[in-house]
């Protein structure tokens, strides 16, 4: 008898979040069923700035794992999102990036079938046909076609959204240690200086790991370390959640000198102290009074928020199918920004994105991983730096938000 | 859509003309045959190079994925392709297409030149790694032209894998 849905093969070792099963990044049926287990479960995703749609009628579409999604801000200035698809014949209703609408409502280009901004089917075009003839059965009704509609949150201009009816309202979901740290970045006036993104040829969850292991940064990416500009004592730690679901991890700075100095304006670099040609690449100023000048937030998810020193910025993590997925950074500065604060930005930019003198290495490192895992999926990766389980430790060199991520992911995945 | 503004009529010497034309294809030797220490010279000492998208571009953002605001910071990204970012080995094949002259004065000239990179990796893969347009100053300096300003839009915002070389 032919199996019409395939069942993972993905067997968790007994050990536990200290090894991941390689088979976890290419199995089918593990992605099929993270589409509903994660993307449409219990969990909150990252859908676009409130910056991005800030008038009425403004919309983005976006995407939900694999679910195209449109978000929209509603007349009375709230902000609503749908699964962007007809329920006639799947159509997208929205089929631009972004645009406005002029009414309240979402018409699919296909047979222009009308839904509010909640869902709900409001029009059928020809539905009692044409002169008495054709048109939808009598018993048809359109209080039955709805189409699906998320809950909706915001937090400091970053608008998240679930399918979930049972996960709890956002700032619980993200617990109090991460909703401080994401008003104490994003304190202004958010203001979008620029969008672009990478596609990885790489399982999604590589890149998650990726962005919540602070073991990696100073062995993969040289640039710090090449211009010497770790030149000081660097202070950090690594903070979770109480379900160790989401991830911080911060560095701060200038520790060993006095902090007036630093807080009366920008700090230019010195030529002599980093071997940069233009050292004014990584002039920046103190921009948060607890002198964190590095740190690197992880929502589970999919969602990254970052501060590199005046670097400011978000990232969206979607899966575009076992193997690849699509990281779209988005670079931040604030309306108050003074426009030598927004120069330093700027410059600062060169060192994440696709290009990032920084970052760029992350683009290609789960690719690597891809290439060397090949043929050996019954085997493990070993996560045990910084001990075996997860929870907030006070030092970088720990593997403790990866085994928090996978704890959690287990959970949700059955696996 | 173009932020540009377009003058009709444009006199250029044939002198200017063919130092527009030699900075052209220099420009994509230098970089084609991986000799990127030749790119910085093309552009004047406080000459200015973007990476951005069309989107951001027509939205009028002049932030970008790149940014460099003078040659000492171009031969530092020279310097981080050559020895400090990690990537897998890869070369551009840059096709160009003709220089529209947008306006022009004494002192340069401001044009657009279409162009597609294609990527060839180590494995010997080929992918369209991106198209579209370099929105220039020039400069117009002792029979040369130099760039004052190169900004690269690029039609997609979706760049695959990484940008480590200049486009």
């Amino acid at each position: 008898m032919t199996k019409l849905i395939d069942e993972p093969t993905v067997r968790w070792p007994a050990a536990g979040a200290t090894r991941v099963p390689f088979g976890i990044y290419s199995d089918h049926a593990i992605y099929q069923r993270e589409q509903q287990a994660i993307f449409r479960g219990p969990t909150w995703s990252f859908l676009c700035l409130e910056a991005d749609i800030p008038g009425k009628g403004d919309f983005v579409t976006t995407k939900v794992g694999h679910s195209s999604v449109v978000v929209i801000r509603a007349p009375d200035g709230g902000i609503k999102s749908v699964v962007n698809k007809c329920v006639h014949k799947g159509s997208v209703l929205c089929h631009e990036a972004r645009g406005t609408r002029k009414r309240p409502n979402l018409v699919c280009p296909y047979h222009n079938w009308v839904y509010d901004l909640n869902g709900k089917l409001t029009g059928v075009a020809f539905e009692h046909g044409i002169q008495g003839a054709g048109g939808m059965p009598g018993d048809f009704d359109k209080a039955q076609h709805s189409i699906k509609a998320l809950r909706v949150e915001t937090i400091r201009g970053l608008v998240f959204g679930t399918f979930s009816d049972t996960v709890p309202d956002l700032r619980t979901y993200l617990g109090p240690e991460m909703v401080s740290h994401i008003e104490r970045t994003l304190y202004g006036k958010i203001r979008i200086l620029g969008r672009a993104s990478q596609v990885m040829h790489n399982n999604w969850k590589l890149y998650i790991e990726n962005s919540r292991d602070n073991y990696h940064p100073s062995l993969l990416h040289a640039f710090f370390a090449t211009f010497k500009i770790n030149r000081l004592s660097a202070e950090g730690g690594t903070i979770q959640d109480a379900g160790s679901r989401h991830h911080l991890s911060f560095t701060k700075r200038f520790t060993d000198v006095g902090h007036d100095a630093y807080r009366s304006g920008i700090m230019h670099a010195m030529k002599d102290d980093v071997g940069l040609k233009d050292p004014s690449l990584i002039d920046q100023w103190m921009e948060y009074p607890d002198n964190i000048t590095n740190a690197i937030q992880s929502i589970f998810p999919g969602f990254v928020l970052h501060q590199i020193m005046n670097a400011l910025g978000v990232r969206q993590c979607i899966p575009l199918g076992p193997d690849r997925c699509e990281l779209i950074w988005t670079q931040l500065g604030f309306e108050e920004d003074t426009p030598e604060q927004t120069e330093v930005r700027r410059k600062q930019n060169n060192l994440v994105g696709p290009a990032g003198l920084v970052s760029m290495e992350d683009g290609m490192i789960g690719y690597l991983v891809e290439k060397g895992i090949k043929g050996s999926e019954d085997e493990s990766a070993v996560i045990e730096m910084g001990g075996k389980t997860a929870g907030s430790m006070p030092t970088r060199a720990t593997e403790t938000s990866v085994r928090g991520f996978w704890e959690y992911y287990r959970e949700l995945m059955h696996v | 859509m173009s932020n540009v503004t377009r003058t009709p009529e444009v006199e250029l010497s044939a002198g200017q003309r063919t130092s527009i034309d030699r900075l052209m294809a220099r420009y994509c030797s230098v970089i084609d045959n991986a000799e990127y220490e030749g790119w910085p010279a093309l552009f004047t000492e406080d000459g200015v190079y973007r990476i951005t998208t069309r989107t951001d571009f027509d939205a009028g953002r002049d932030f970008g994925i790149w940014y460099c605001c003078n040659r000492a910071m171009l031969a530092d990204r020279v310097t981080a392709i050559r020895g400090v970012n990690v990537y897998e080995p890869h070369v551009y094949r840059h096709v160009i297409g003709p220089t529209e002259i947008v306006a022009a004065d004494a002192s340069g000239a401001s044009c657009e030149t279409g162009f597609i990179v294609v990527r060839t990796d180590v494995d010997g893969a080929m992918t369209i790694f991106s198209a579209g347009r370099y929105v220039d100053r020039l400069v117009f300096d002792e029979g040369r032209a130099l760039l004052r300003s190169r900004v690269v839009v690029a039609d997609s915002a979706r760049f695959d894998t990484l940008v480590a070389l200049p486009l």
